[in-house]
């Protein structure tokens, strides 16, 4: 064991069920105290590469490091364990213990647990500590399998798509609590299909198809989308045309667009024109490709894989 | 909240581990308390459990209740004969049937791959779900033994071969239910893939009828179910101690079940 700045570290990660290539060369790193988001779309190889940095599969080829340790070594499983912490998309917990009892068998397994009433209160299920599993909500089971990833107090946490399925307030709720557990100095690795999910919580996000890596980085600058152009747009005003505005632009359906790599001066030059002509600029919009966009570029059936294909085995 | 979080993390940090043997222990017994508590908690398990062995003794007593000594039971009463091979049934219902059907469920359920997240390990899992096996155990024989003693069937007088025999026969049909568990790919075919492997084994063990044929009694000699009717018999019935060659035969079908176990075992609901 070596100590070292990243929590994880994957590289060239291969991974085939038969003929099915499901993680084909997958490399990411996650530094201690941040938080990372897998995405990509289904079968994309985001559950198989965590399911090989959890422990519950083994490798066909690469490197993957964990807390400074290989996830596929089975001497080191049980210290592993003690460290991470791991949210499932399934509800899995036994229907006739009550949520204190659930939480209390868990803290038993491991080391150093967190306080069973303190976890219970961080993931807001006080109040039903003594209600059976079987008659909580879809939400409050959510709540309950948070609580069981968190109860051995784990250094870094892996949470597999966390908020499917919450309403909007509980969903604020979850990535409240996530990043005052990364505050707290929690790495946490996590899977998801909500953009606005990666653009809220994420400090970096790596996103996968078909089994590669095709774009890494902080949200905000994803797949290049803090270069591209802006799009100004607005509703031209009555009896003018594209052509009397000082921008180069176009218009359709009554509205002009200008495509701009210097908005700052493009919007000046636009106000300018239209206070001094007595106008507003009617639904007046800045745009840059949304973290959606790329994705859906990116992850297009056929888009170009900017890392190289290699023959799996 | 951030404060919470941050001053559990310092009072969580432990004073040091304590010596490895006894938390082995403590995690076992903790383990122990939370499957019971699970187990308990269910009123159909517990009820269909215990209901059913009692039920059938009680009907057992009503066909055969005035049957005497026979040579068709093996020169014991009937009652005398069916006490120790409906104990038997409910040793291999709890142990093999209900542990393969849970194991099944808790791995299709998800439940087995959060337990495999934690630290627990694997062998203090095992021997929490077999020490339940044998409590089920023990208190289905005291409850048969007790209906049989109302039909007239004398206490047995070799308790310590019993508890050996129970002890060996539960581990080794645990380790089978385990195995079975295993190999069946999907919770839904659990159930009937258990009872189909039971089912005629039981049969031609003896546990209904008594078997008049020497060449099914020999077969079913070295398959696991007839060696365990006879070592609890002996002890039950025939006033004898503890018949080694059953029990060995009784363990060699444990160690098959136990490597088919360690081999096969899944924890994670999809296949690898």
């Amino acid at each position: 064991m070596r100590t070292q700045v990243n929590a994880v570290e994957v590289c060239g990660l291969r991974k085939s069920y038969g003929q099915v290539h499901a993680v084909r060369d997958v490399g990411f790193t996650v530094g201690y105290g941040e938080i990372v988001a897998l995405l990509g779309p289904n079968g994309a190889g985001k559950t198989t590469t965590l399911e090989i940095l959890e422990g519950f599969r083994t490798r066909d080829g690469g490197t993957a490091e964990v807390l400074s340790y290989d996830p596929g070594e089975r001497s080191s499983a049980r210290e592993l364990r003690e460290r991470t912490g791991l949210v499932l998309q399934d509800i899995a917990v036994e229907p006739y213990l009550t949520v204190r009892e659930t939480i209390a068998r868990a803290a038993g397994y491991y080391r150093a647990p967190r306080g069973v009433a303190e976890v219970i209160g961080l993931v807001g299920l006080t109040g039903l500590e003594r209600r059976k599993v079987r008659s909580l909500s879809g939400g409050q089971k959510r709540r309950l399998d948070l609580a069981l990833g968190l109860i051995g107090n784990p250094a870094l946490l892996y949470l597999d798509e966390p908020t499917t399925g919450f309403d909007p307030a509980a969903r604020r709720d979850a990535w409240q609590l996530v990043r005052e557990l990364r505050t707290d100095g929690m790495t946490i690795l996590l899977t998801t299909h909500d953009m606005e999910e990666a653009q809220a919580l994420a400090d970096r996000v790596v996103l996968l198809s078909e089994g590669v890596v095709v774009a890494a980085g902080e949200p905000a600058a994803l797949g290049g989308r803090d270069a591209e152009r802006a799009r100004i747009s607005f509703r031209l005003p009555a009896g003018y045309t594209a052509a009397d505005l000082p921008v180069p632009s176009h218009s359709a359906n009554g509205m002009a667009v200008v495509e701009t790599d210097a908005p700052t001066q493009a919007l000046h030059q636009l106000t300018d024109w239209a206070i001094g002509r007595g106008h507003v600029l009617a639904g007046l919009t800045v745009e840059r490709p949304s973290l959606e966009d790329v994705y859906l570029e990116l992850t297009r059936e056929g888009a170009p894989a900017p890392a190289p294909e290699r023959n799996t085995r | 909240m951030t404060t919470a979080v941050a001053a559990s993390r310092r009072s969580g940090s432990p004073a040091g581990p304590p010596p490895a043997k006894r938390t082995s222990l403590r995690l076992l017994a903790h383990q122990v308390r939370y499957e019971q508590l699970s187990f308990w908690r269910n009123p159909q398990s517990a009820v269909f459990t215990f209901i059913f062995p009692v039920v059938f003794v009680v009907i057992m007593g009503a066909l055969f209740g005035g049957v005497g000594k026979s040579s068709y039971f093996g020169g014991l009463s009937a009652l005398q004969y069916y006490v120790p091979t409906i104990a038997a049934l409910s040793v291999l219902g709890s142990c093999y049937g209900q542990l393969a059907v849970a194991l099944a469920a808790r791995r299709q359920a998800g439940v087995l791959k959060r337990i495999r997240a934690t630290p627990l390990p694997a062998w203090t899992y095992f021997a929490g779900l077999l020490a339940h096996c044998v409590l089920v155990s023990v208190i289905d024989i005291a409850l048969i033994v007790g209906v049989g003693r109302l039909y007239g069937v004398p206490f047995p007088s070799h308790w310590l071969a019993i508890m050996l025999t129970l002890v060996l026969g539960a581990a080794s049909f645990c380790a089978l239910g385990v195995a079975v568990a295993s190999v069946i790919a999907n919770a839904e075919a659990a159930p009937a893939v258990a009872q189909l492997v039971l089912f005629p084994l039981m049969f031609i063990s003896g546990t209904y009828l008594p078997i008049q044929s020497a060449l099914l009694n020999r077969i079913a000699g070295w398959l696991p179910v007839r060696p365990f009717n006879e070592a609890l018999t002996g002890p039950f019935a025939r006033h004898a101690g503890a018949d080694w060659r059953d029990l060995a035969v009784l363990a060699a079908w444990g160690m098959v079940g136990a490597v088919v176990a360690v081999r096969r075992f899944r924890w994670d609901p999809r296949p690898e």
